[in-house]
């Protein structure tokens, strides 16, 4: 069972054991101490549009996000939080027309999405797509093994990739059948949004970007699947968030909290943002 | 078993259109069976391809049951027209790769290479297959050791006579031309019957195997398997026939499924058809189902060049239900036609139809014409009908009408039909997650196919029709690289 030694050492090593217990967030909010460690992400000055409408959605955005952060990003509906994610990650419905993206030093926009993913970057998607006739546990294994090909290492056959996502499996609570289910096919919304989590975990990918992985999940499905995001850390990944809500950021405590608006990041803050924005929304924020 | 519903169908296709067509003067009524009726002359023949090819008489056969199909089906051709796209059953798919070529009938008895059927078995059905060579049972080659007390399996000399009796007359009410012509060429038939309550353990697989022999220069050697399923009250089979070829020479095959199921029957029919490139496979299946049957087909067709399928079901009793699904690849040259009628005539029907059509290069057509009618008495039906067609290159081209007719007015009926190209979105996700957009495509395209293909169940079958699906797609992949350069 060499694949069960090699699943274990990555999902339940002693690092990620203690930051799995850990339930209670253990960052303060606000703190802005990481200044030192290498930056993971930086985005200057991005600008895109909708390819088919030419629609200008992001106008200028500026985020740099280090190794070890969670930052979050909120805004009103339309503000181009998720389309921030999904140009990073290269989504053909959005062209870039001004700015500049770096992930681990290199040009983002120069990359296939494909090559992004092979980096270490990955987006949950806010509503996945169904697959039928592709069983979840195939797309996971070439998804793995497409990382791990670009990365020089050995692809890993069925029997061993099973031992590397079981124990994944058991720490997002899922179901081994979940592996011979189709991909998404006839999932719950908190089935899928899991799921995403289990690809993250099989990628082992250093920045996730999590678009709205709180929408549609009820309390226990939210907990297990911030715990399961918890337990992911390392001190060299990061997490963005995207989303509406505070509950989310109760569960994942990040040190940054970005208001975008109109296409632009107005306001970075700690956690002291969000608890302004829910007692008095968006417009104390943008008079303040 | 009632024939109410038959009659009803065949004045409705006779309704249809106003010129005379191929098709409404195969329905005629069917010529009394008489098993020593004198064979129409060939001279007395219509239409000359027919009459060149066909109307030859073959060596009578011992078999009173074949012997009246023939007369039958020899009176029926005399008038019979090929069909041309003039007439509306026929009108996208153009059959002149039969009709300019020559017809050559096979040798008796033409040798199959073993590794081949070896090739084809699959282990769920160990001592449960029935090896067909241009349309003529071999025993030697079968296998059927596992059958239960009771029941027949075996070619039409020896089949019990109340089947026997039966053999004919689905296809003579409600085939097509071409079901006429393999009741003229016929030279057996693969029998299957089971008495009330009886069950096959195993899936019966029926291989049927085009050798090709006997074909000149120019000529498609031509045989019409013909198969019938006559299941007593309660009984449950599985039958999956495979078509395939000896070898890579192109072949016509003119096949008819009869299906009669009596009440509480139930099954489960797979129908595979991967056969050598460029050959003509027109297949009838025809199906009564009495109350409380259940019909499942389960249809893969991803090789010929001129392949279609006319199914017929007619629900002839109360709480029945039905269910059809559908895979089609159109390759290159390839013309992948479905025909379905499905008559629903009475209370709680059921009746569910998937198909799905891949056409993955520019000289492929798939063609669907699926006609569901829920008539006055058949209150309280539920069926659903859709229709899926993926263009994966340009001018690639599916003609699909899905059509409902419904006259009884407590029913919950739904249909559609979609025709695209693999979404952005989808293929989008797959790399996203770092797999290349070729592998994406491949999977996704594979995946639209095995939600069908997958329902055959069995890993060797369905591992062989993948394998025919990704080398299919290999090539329209090198095709759109080729015409992208």
């Amino acid at each position: 069972m060499r694949g069960a030694a090699f699943g274990c050492n990555r999902a339940g090593g002693p690092g990620c054991r203690m930051m799995r217990r850990t339930t209670v967030p253990c960052r303060a909010s606000g703190s802005s101490n990481g200044a030192g460690r290498p930056v993971l992400l930086e985005v200057k000055g991005l600008e895109a549009k909708i390819a088919a409408t030419g629609q200008q959605i992001l106008r200028g955005v500026d985020l740099t996000v280090r190794e070890g952060e969670v930052h979050a990003i909120m805004g009103k509906n339309g503000s181009g939080k998720s389309t921030l994610s999904k140009v990073l990650v290269g989504h053909p419905d959005y062209e870039v027309t001004a700015g500049t993206a770096t992930f681990k030093g290199r040009d983002l926009f120069a990359l296939e999405p494909e090559e992004r993913s092979h980096d270490g970057l990955f987006l949950s998607f806010q509503s996945p797509i169904e697959i039928p006739g592709v069983s979840n546990v195939d797309f996971l294994r070439m998804a793995c093994n497409a990382r791990r090909k670009s990365k020089g290492q050995a692809e890993l056959d069925p029997l061993e990739f099973y031992a590397h996502v079981v124990p994944k499996l058991e720490m997002l609570k899922m179901d081994p059948t979940f592996l011979n289910r189709n991909v998404n096919e006839g999932f719950s919304g908190g089935e899928k949004k899991r799921n995403e989590i289990l690809q993250l975990a099989v990628l082992e990918s250093e920045m996730s970007i999590l678009d709205e992985i709180d929408s549609g999940l009820d309390i226990d499905a939210l907990r297990d699947v911030a715990a399961a995001v918890n337990g992911l850390k390392r001190p060299d990944t990061s997490v963005l968030m995207v989303t509406h809500y505070k509950r989310l950021l109760d569960y994942i405590r990040p040190e940054y909290v970005h208001i975008m608006e109109a296409g632009r990041i107005t306001q970075t803050g700690g956690m002291d943002l969000v608890d302004q924005l829910e007692a008095g929304g968006y417009a104390t924020l943008s008079t303040a | 078993m009632s024939y109410g519903v038959m009659q009803r169908s065949r004045c409705s296709a006779g309704c249809r259109g106003a010129r005379p067509s191929a098709t409404t003067l195969s329905r005629r009524a069917p010529a009394p069976l008489r098993a020593n009726a004198p064979a129409v002359s060939a001279s007395a023949v219509e239409d000359a391809w027919i009459r060149a090819n066909v109307a030859e008489p073959a060596a009578p056969s011992p078999v009173a049951g074949l012997a009246a199909l023939r007369s039958s089906c020899s009176e029926a051709l005399a008038s019979l027209r090929m069909p041309t796209t003039r007439n509306e059953e026929y009108r996208f798919t153009d059959v002149a790769a039969l009709t300019s070529a020559k017809l050559a009938r096979p040798t008796a008895a033409a040798a199959v290479d073993a590794a081949l059927l070896d090739s084809l078995r699959f282990p769920e059905a160990g001592g449960s297959a029935a090896v067909l060579v241009d349309g003529v049972l071999r025993p030697e080659l079968s296998d059927l050791a596992s059958l239960p007390r009771g029941a027949y399996v075996g070619g039409a000399a020896g089949a019990p006579a109340a089947a026997l009796e039966r053999l004919g007359h689905l296809s003579n009410a409600r085939g097509g031309p071409f079901a006429v012509v393999n009741g003229v060429l016929a030279g057996d038939a693969v029998v299957v019957v089971l008495p009330d309550g009886a069950r096959l353990a195993r899936p019966l697989h029926i291989i049927h195997v085009a050798s090709g022999a006997g074909a000149g220069q120019g000529a498609l050697s031509a045989s019409a398997p013909r198969l019938l399923v006559a299941l007593g009250r309660g009984a449950e089979a599985e039958v999956v026939e495979e078509f395939v070829s000896a070898d890579s020479g192109a072949t016509a095959v003119f096949a008819v499924a009869e299906v009669l199921l009596g009440p509480g029957a139930s099954l489960k029919h797979g129908y595979v058809q991967r056969e050598a490139a460029g050959s003509v496979h027109l297949k009838s299946t025809l199906v009564d189902q009495a109350e409380g049957s259940s019909y499942n087909l389960v249809e893969a067709r991803v090789g010929g060049g001129l392949s279609r399928h006319d199914v017929g079901v007619a629900q002839c009793g109360p709480d029945t239900a039905t269910r059809m699904r559908h895979f089609l690849l159109a390759g290159a040259g390839q013309l992948q036609d479905l025909h379905s009628k499905l008559v629903l005539d009475h209370p709680r029907g059921e009746a569910e139809q998937l198909h799905k059509c891949i056409v993955s290069h520019a000289s492929g057509r798939g063609v669907f014409d699926g006609n569901v009618k829920v008539n006055r008495l058949a209150q309280k039906t539920d069926a659903g009908q859709l229709s899926r067609n993926l263009l994966l290159v340009p001018r690639a081209t599916v003609n699909v009408k899905p059509n409902l007719q419904i006259i009884a007015d407590d029913v919950k009926c739904t249909h559609g039909a979609a025709i695209s190209d693999l979404s952005e979105e989808e293929l989008f996700y797959f790399r996203a997650r770092g797999i290349p957009a070729e592998v994406a495509r491949q999977s996704l395209v594979y995946s639209f196919g095995a939600e069908v293909v997958q329902a055959l169940r069995y890993d060797r079958l369905v591992a062989r029709i993948q394998a025919d699906v990704v080398a299919a797609l290999q090539v329209a992949e090198a095709s759109i690289a080729g015409a992208s350069k």
